[in-house]
C-alpha cells in the first residue's frame, strides 16, 4: 500500500458543512424544558426519619417480646427458690420459731400419745 | 478552528437558555470528522448526510442523559459509528445480503458514486476494504486515513488495544492480497 493511497477520494458538493451546520439547527426538535425539581428539607431527610422509626419500632417490638418471655421465666425461678427455700426441710426453724423445749415437749407429748394409742389397740385387738 | 472547552461546552449545552447556542458551536466543531466517518462507512454522499443528521438529532436529545464518563467527541463517534452499522444491517436485510458475504450494493454504490474523484488505485483499495467486515474495516479506516491512536479507537469501539492492533494487522494483511491478486 502507497503513502498516495491515503488521499481522501470521496468528495461532498460545494458548500456542503456550512450549508449542513446552519439547515440542521433548523431540524432540531424542540426540547421539553423541566426546571430542575427543587426537594424540600423534608423530602431530603424523609427517607432517614422512616429509616429512624422503623428501627425503634423494631428495637422497642423486640424489648417487648424479650421482656415478655423472660418475666414469668424469672418470677418461676424466683417462686422456685422461694419455695426450695421455704422447705421445712431446709428452714424449719427459721420459719417455724420454735424453741429447743418447747420441741422437745412437743416430741414427749407425741410420744405419750403414741404410748396411749399402742396400749389401747392392744387391749382391744390383740387380747 | 479554536479547540473547544468539552466541560464548559457540556453545561451550557445542558442549560436550556444556552443549549441551542452551544449545540450550533458543536456540530460546526464536529459535523466534517463524523460525516468523513460516516461516509467512509456507507460510502454515498446522500446516505452519509441522512446519518450525519439522524446522529447530530440523536445527540441534541440525549445530551442530558450524557454522563460525561467518555469525551464528548467519543460519545459522538459512537452515535454516528452505531447509525453507520444500523444503516448497513437495514441495507443488507433489504438485499438478503449476509454480514459475511461481499457487500454487493456498496461496491455498486462505490462504482457509481458521482462524489469520488479518485484514481483506479484508489478505487481498488475501496474496493479491497470492502471485502473486510464492518468492524475491521472500520478500525482499518480509523487507523489507516485518519491516523487515530489505538487509545482513542478503543475507546469509541469498546474494544481492547491489543485487539484493534490485531484487528488491523489482520485488515492489512487481507487487503494487500487483494491487491497482489492478478486481474
Amino acid at each position: 500500500m502507497k503513502e498516495a493511497d491515503k488521499r481522501n477520494p470521496f468528495t461532498v458538493p460545494e458548500n456542503y458543512f456550512a450549508q449542513f451546520n446552519k439547515e440542521i439547527m433548523d431540524r432540531l426538535p424542540e426540547k421539553e424544558y423541566v426546571p430542575p425539581q427543587t426537594v424540600s428539607l423534608w423530602d431530603r431527610v424523609k427517607p432517614w426519619v422512616y429509616m429512624a422509626a422503623m428501627f425503634a419500632g423494631l428495637y422497642i417490638t423486640i424489648n417487648f417480646l424479650t421482656k415478655d418471655t423472660e418475666t414469668p421465666l424469672s418470677s418461676s425461678q424466683d417462686t422456685f427458690s422461694a419455695i426450695s427455700e421455704e422447705t421445712p426441710a431446709n428452714n424449719y426453724w427459721s420459719t417455724v420459731h420454735v424453741t429447743e423445749e418447747e420441741f422437745y415437749r412437743y416430741l414427749e407429748e407425741q410420744l405419750v400419745d403414741d404410748g396411749y394409742y399402742d396400749y389401747m389397740y392392744n387391749q382391744l385387738y390383740l387380747n | 478552528m479554536e479547540m473547544i472547552n468539552e466541560e464548559q461546552l457540556l453545561e451550557e449545552l445542558r442549560d436550556p437558555r444556552t443549549g441551542r447556542r452551544s449545540f450550533e458551536k458543536l456540530v460546526a466543531e464536529y459535523s466534517e470528522r463524523l460525516y468523513w466517518q460516516i461516509r467512509k462507512m456507507v460510502l454515498s454522499h446522500d446516505d452519509a448526510n441522512d446519518i450525519l443528521q439522524d446522529t447530530f438529532v440523536k445527540a441534541w436529545m440525549n445530551i442530558d442523559n450524557f454522563r460525561g464518563e467518555s469525551k464528548l467527541t467519543t460519545w459522538l463517534y459512537r452515535i454516528a459509528i452505531n447509525e453507520s452499522i444500523t444503516f448497513l444491517n437495514k441495507k443488507r436485510n433489504q438485499n438478503n445480503i449476509s454480514v459475511d458475504d461481499e457487500d454487493s450494493f456498496l461496491l455498486n454504490t462505490l462504482e457509481s458514486d458521482t462524489y469520488f474523484d479518485g484514481d483506479e488505485a484508489q478505487k481498488l483499495l475501496q474496493k479491497a476494504i470492502l471485502t473486510l467486515p464492518d468492524k475491521q474495516r472500520l478500525v482499518f479506516q480509523m487507523k489507516y486515513f485518519e491516523e487515530m491512536k489505538y487509545e482513542e479507537m478503543s475507546d469509541i469501539l469498546g474494544t481492547s488495544v491489543g485487539a484493534l492492533k490485531a484487528s488491523y494487522h489482520h485488515a492489512t494483511k487481507k487487503i494487500e492480497k487483494f491487491l497482489s491478486e492478478p486481474r
